[in-house]
């Protein structure tokens, strides 16, 4: 793919300059593991390093995370289209300086490989960005790129929904890979590591991991910016990402609000309007 | 279960301190009748109210859920209950896709000297619980008449 040799050439030229002018001390980007031939994400400090950045269809993880464990120093990241979103979320809930970091924004993401996210993504451009690699997509390329996919969920009845999401969660291991991989989920102490109280037991019964998804979603609410990365991390394959997916769409629905368009917007829930929608409470 | 062997849900209802609880106790101090099937839990502000608190009372065999608190506006804190709508509008959002039955969560306002409407907001969530029946957890497996009453006091 063309496509992708382009946008790494260009990343790999901006961070080796940044590097070089002492602009920033880390670069934070995609690169070919040592060991194995997976991507993996990669810290360089050394422009003569440069090169080994990479961008191609498996750079599936979020690296926005990891601007977490540099708060306090300037670095450079290499932000797909939905780490941009979560980059402007950590923006707007105040984790990270803006004066810190330089995004190498990827505009005109090609996508990932087996990311069903990417098939519903409409952004497409990086939202904030220093460095923009890539050719900027247009409305219309994008609508085009756009698959009409029906949420197969929607349409069935309480019963049918309950037993598929029973049918999901059963298999879940509680490894946590979807809350590691997911950028929203920053807490040092999770829910369900506490025991007071204890929200959720650890156990791998039904009833648990169901609750633990439900809780988790709920987490997401205002935040989930639909990247799709807890769905690649689950090794058994969960449809992890369908709740947090409805959150976005009922959150653009019923108070028009999308996470991480903006790097000044309050988060969802952490905001009120007099005149909200009372969908589903009681007359 | 009843005499008759009806369907009697457990809801527990989580109620405002400064308006709906003082509405139960309007209601009952007024003589006013309304179904025994909610275990009221007494919340400072529906603000307090983390949706975990809903999520985790189905978990533990709570029919139905009854959240109520002051109207918009007449907040003791001027806005937590603004804040409370909004995540109890989502978390519903959630738990319908989900396929809890929308029945099964009940949200309303109810000022202190709203006695009477309390007492009708009890009747109807009860009346919402028994349509879809008893609840049967979230793995399917239903709880036991013994085990749903202790779980539900602790809750």
């Amino acid at each position: 793919m063309k496509k992708y040799e382009k946008i790494t050439e260009e990343i790999v030229e901006i961070a080796e300059k940044l590097l070089k002018e002492n602009t920033v001390e880390k670069v934070i980007g995609f690169g070919i593991g040592i060991f194995t031939e997976e991507v993996t994400p990669i810290f360089i400090s050394n422009p003569e390093n440069a090169d080994r950045l990479v961008f191609n269809s498996k750079a599936e993880m979020s690296l926005a995370k990891y601007l977490l464990n540099y708060k306090d120093q300037k670095v450079a990241i290499v932000a797909k289209p939905c780490d941009s979103r979560a980059i402007a979320t950590y923006l707007a809930e105040d984790l990270i300086k803006r004066e810190n970091i330089k995004v190498i924004g990827i505009n005109g993401c090609p996508g990932i490989e087996n990311n069903t996210a990417c098939e519903e993504c409409d952004i497409r451009n990086a939202v904030i960005s220093d460095y923009t690699v890539g050719k900027k997509m247009t409305e219309e390329e994008i609508e085009a790129k756009l698959k009409d996919k029906e949420d197969k969920i929607e349409k069935m009845t309480p019963a049918e929904r309950m037993e598929y999401f029973q049918k999901e969660f059963e298999r879940c291991t509680r490894c946590y890979a979807c809350r590691e991989a997911c950028y929203v989920c920053y807490c040092e102490q999770c829910f369900t590591e506490g025991n007071q109280p204890e929200w959720v037991g650890d156990s791998v019964k039904l009833n648990d991991n169901f609750t633990y998804h439900l809780m988790r979603a709920m987490h997401m609410a205002g935040r989930c910016v639909n990247c799709g990365a807890c769905e690649m991390a689950c090794p058994e394959g969960i449809d992890v990402r369908a709740l947090a997916a409805k959150m976005c769409r009922s959150a653009e629905e019923l108070f028009d609000y999308r996470a991480g368009i903006d790097s000044d917007q309050k988060t969802l829930l952490s905001d009120y309007d007099v005149n909200d929608t009372e969908s589903g409470f009681m007359e | 279960m009843n005499e008759n062997n009806e369907f009697e849900p457990k809801i527990a209802a989580f109620l405002c301190t400064w308006c709906s609880y003082a509405a139960a106790d309007l209601a009952g101090s007024s003589r006013i009748q309304y179904p025994p099937n909610i275990r009221v839990v007494r919340v400072p502000c529906t603000g307090r109210m983390d949706p975990f608190l809903i999520i985790k009372a189905f978990n533990m065999g709570a029919d139905g859920i009854l959240v109520s608190g002051c109207h918009p506006g007449d907040c003791h804190f001027l806005d937590g209950n603004l804040y409370a709508r909004r995540r109890f509008v989502m978390l519903n959002e959630m738990m319908q896709y989900a396929g809890v039955e929308a029945e099964r969560m009940n949200f309303t306002w109810c000022s202190a000297s709203e006695g009477k409407r309390f007492a009708g907001v009890v009747e109807d969530a009860v009346e919402n619980v028994k349509k879809v029946g008893p609840w049967q957890g979230f793995d399917g497996q239903g709880f036991s008449q013994e085990e749903g009453e202790t779980t539900v006091e602790k809750v």
